[in-house]
């Protein structure tokens, strides 16, 4: 495979990965929101802040006013802001285009629907009252675009090449989730009966990444600050969390690297020591002090992803 | 005007000077077509419209468009695709089909001929002239052996049918012809909205293209190689035929590349892939002469790839199709096909070219001024329908125009008599019915080392304006689907 190609490929799948976790956060915040417990929760502008927040731009100016259709149409549907969800579809089907003899038909025909969806969404119905189903929508075609990667590609380098650009971006995305609520949770645990480790927020952050109803199976019981991290970072089974991605990542890496003691300069390496540092981790670590571990994971994947730069992409 | 009692062409009105392909002589629907006109007429045009619709959205959906550049940003169009098919009987196509490969092999032999020996030039039978003024004869390639011995590896020769119901071949294309891919995709379309009709019909297929055009190329490999490594270049995403590189590379099996993915070390060529560089042998390549090679051509093209020129000149790559054919699908040089056709292959040629005025001859120069309304005026160099000027669609002051732009310099230009393409029934958005409307065809010819294949279909192009005779796509044309009947 090419090395351009290749690099398309990886980032085809981080932008189709990532376009879903901001459609699912923007309507899991909007709509928890509505009937919140807790005024500061309950109130839009703290919606809309955590929402600029999770994209990746937050606003600094605590007395500044948001204005919601702005926001949502940013975020959404606008082609001149870096961090839409139009533009991150536009990427991923950029990225296709370019690898398309190497792609199938059916994956390519999908992430092409998804993008003419995107592409003629009528922008006033959605800031009005068209949020719910465009969230809804993307969030099941980029689940249609994974089954078509499953289902139809040969589970050669290729697919290792996207998948781990999927889960790269996944555990991205989850951190950046993690961090977002963390920051909303401290923000609102001066308001009336809602302390920090029984927050709301951590509710929301659950459904957020869709693990919800399975972490009330597992845990059977209301979520709090330390089983939510629990759950969603060290949890290998639940297949949104750190540890998963991470697994998954060291399984596709494998695929490419077959060597079989890694060069301790290589990706292999590197993803494996990651891999084993968090595989046998107390969540009771990370707790104390969540704010650097959500440092320290973000560089780790940020150093896998320019070693994968430097060692298949270098072209 | 005659109308018809069939449901969906009830108000079909037949302009009875144009040659009408489905009707005969007396009016009839033409045998091949009774059936299929008898099966379209069970629908009604309402039908017919929610169809063409969904044949739309499938070539949206399968991202088969080009772009359209407008001053905020690009949209993405998809060519016209008429869902009412051309029917080819085995007769007809015979004569087509063994056309092309005469005038493919000839042109082969000619491009050896003028960049070799020059014995055609020579023997006087085409003038030194021809070649020496063409933009696309190349300097480089003088004396160069192409693997296979094969410079036109693959040819596109548009054909015409005439008043006369004989086809005469309008231009051969041998640079980089495109729209193969578009043969298969209105296939498959035409299939999805109609599966029906084609139970009816026994139609050669053409969805056996790639699996050709590769056999082909690998007959035509570098000395030494045993199986060689065969890949598509393509000037990259926002050129306007990507769809059909992508396309062939896909289904070829093989690499699509760009030229940054490519490096020449020590005359041989490589691709950078993610397990490091890996040996070319075989480049089906759709960038320009020009571009090919910064060291050797264009020093500021990106598109393609330093060194790839000297490599080919020491015989360690194919370039498919070679540099410099170019010179060899001149209009200029198409007037002379009957004569090379004779010279190489000693045969009549069986297609008949369109007579044409040179207008660097004194006295077909002087015939061409005074007869502008009644001749086509092309200049020999330009691709794509630019330039075109029809004699009896100018104004006066347009004519005088032409004639100073054709005084200035002659041997630009040559001249035809305005031919009158055949007809067809296409839909029409706008009115909702069917209208006449000209019709042209390409053919794509593959030639190999001791082998050559012609697809059995083509590329019908329409012209959607009404009385329109260009059918390029860039010009406002769309196509059909073409099926060649088995015997």
């Amino acid at each position: 495979m090419l090395s351009r190609v290749a690099n398309n490929l990886f980032w085809m799948g981080r932008y189709i990965e990532r376009s879903e976790h901001i459609a699912r956060y923007l309507n899991v915040n909007y709509f928890s929101s509505l009937d919140a417990p807790n005024q500061l929760s309950q109130s839009r502008q703290f919606v809309l802040r955590s929402m600029l927040f999770m994209v990746g731009d937050p606003v600094e100016d605590e007395s500044a006013i948001v204005d919601e259709e702005k926001v949502l149409y940013q975020i959404g549907l606008d082609t001149t802001y870096p961090f839409s969800i139009i533009n991150n579809v536009k990427y991923a089907r950029e990225n296709a285009n370019s690898a398309r003899d190497l792609i199938s038909t059916e994956l390519y025909e999908s992430i092409n629907k998804f993008y003419h969806f995107v592409l003629n969404y009528d922008a006033n119905a959605y800031v009005k009252n068209g949020l719910h189903d465009f969230t809804v929508h993307v969030a099941e075609m980029t689940a249609i675009l994974r089954g078509k990667m499953r289902g139809t590609l040969l589970h050669d380098e290729i697919y290792a090449i996207i998948m781990m650009g999927v889960n790269i971006e996944r555990a991205t995305q989850i951190i950046r989730m993690i961090n977002s609520k963390h920051t909303d949770a401290l923000r609102a645990q001066g308001s009336y009966g809602d302390k920090f480790s029984n927050s709301f927020e951590w509710t929301t952050l659950l459904k957020c990444a869709e693990s919800y109803d399975m972490m009330r199976r597992f845990y059977k019981k209301t979520p709090t600050s330390i089983s939510t991290l629990e759950f969603l970072i060290l949890n290998p089974n639940c297949p949104r969390s750190i540890m998963n991605s991470l697994n998954q990542v060291y399984e596709h890496i494998k695929v490419l690297d077959t060597s079989k003691k890694y060069n301790k300069e290589s990706t292999a390496f590197l993803v494996g020591r990651v891999r084993a540092e968090y595989q046998f981790k107390y969540i009771k670590e990370i707790e104390t002090d969540i704010q650097s571990f959500i440092e320290d994971i973000l560089s780790s994947l940020s150093e896998i992803s320019q070693k994968m730069e430097k060692e298949f992409f270098n072209y | 005007m005659e109308t018809t009692e069939n449901q969906m062409f009830s108000s079909y009105q037949r302009n009875p000077e144009l040659f009408d392909e489905i009707y005969d002589k007396d009016g009839k629907i033409m045998s091949v077509y009774s059936e299929l006109f008898d099966l379209y007429g069970e629908h009604s045009i309402k039908d017919y419209v929610k169809l063409n619709d969904k044949a739309k959205a499938s070539f949206f959906n399968q991202g088969i468009t080009f772009q359209v550049y407008d001053k905020k940003e690009t949209r993405e169009k998809i060519f016209p695709f008429d869902l009412f098919p051309r029917i080819i009987d085995p007769q007809e196509w015979d004569i087509i089909e063994r056309g092309a490969i005469q005038r493919s092999k000839a042109l082969n032999l000619f491009l050896w001929d003028i960049y070799h020996d020059k014995k055609i030039i020579k023997q006087g039978i085409v003038p030194m002239d021809l070649i020496s003024s063409s933009a696309n004869y190349l300097d480089q390639m003088v004396g160069v052996d192409p693997p296979g011995g094969i410079y036109n590896h693959i040819s596109g020769t548009d054909v015409i049918k005439h008043k006369d119901g004989k086809y005469y071949v309008l231009e051969d294309n041998i640079r980089c012809p495109s729209g193969v891919s578009y043969v298969i995709c209105n296939r498959t379309a035409l299939k999805r909205a109609l599966f029906g009709v084609f139970n009816h019909y026994k139609t050669h297929t053409v969805t056996n293209y790639a699996e050709n055009l590769l056999d082909l190329l690998e007959t035509v490999k570098p000395k030494g190689v045993d199986v060689p490594n065969v890949v598509v270049i393509t000037p990259g995403m926002f050129n306007s035929a990507f769809y059909e590189h992508s396309y062939l590379a896909k289904t070829m099996g093989v690499e699509l590349v760009e030229g940054r993915d490519l490096f020449v070390e020590n005359d041989f060529v490589y691709m950078k892939t993610i397990r490091g560089p890996e040996k070319v042998d075989v480049i089906y390549r759709r960038i320009d002469d020009a571009f090919i090679d910064p060291l050797e051509f264009k020093p500021d093209s990106s598109l393609g790839v330093p060194g790839l020129f000297a490599a080919y000149k020491k015989g360690n790559v194919t370039l498919a199709n070679a540099p410099g054919t170019g010179v060899a699908d001149d209009k200029a040089v198409y007037t002379y096909m009957p004569q090379i056709i004779k010279y190489y292959l000693n045969e009549e040629p069986i297609l008949n070219n369109v007579h044409t005025y040179h207008c660097s001859r004194p006295d077909e120069l002087k015939y061409v001024l005074e007869h502008i309304h009644e001749l086509v005026i092309k200049p020999v160099d330009e691709a794509g329908g630019y330039g075109i000027s029809i004699g009896n669609r100018l104004t006066k002051e347009e004519i005088e125009v032409v004639k100073n732009q054709i005084k200035e310099t002659p041997r630009k230009y040559v001249a035809q008599p305005i031919l009158s393409l055949s007809v067809h029934p296409t839909y029409i958005e706008d009115t909702e019915s069917f209208e006449q409307r000209h019709v042209d065809l390409r053919t794509f010819t593959v030639l190999g080392k001791d082998r050559e294949f012609v697809l059995k279909g083509g590329l019908t192009r329409v012209a959607l304006k009404r009385g329109n005779l260009i059918v390029n796509s860039s010009q406002g044309g769309g196509s059909k689907d073409t099926w060649v009947l088995k015997k």
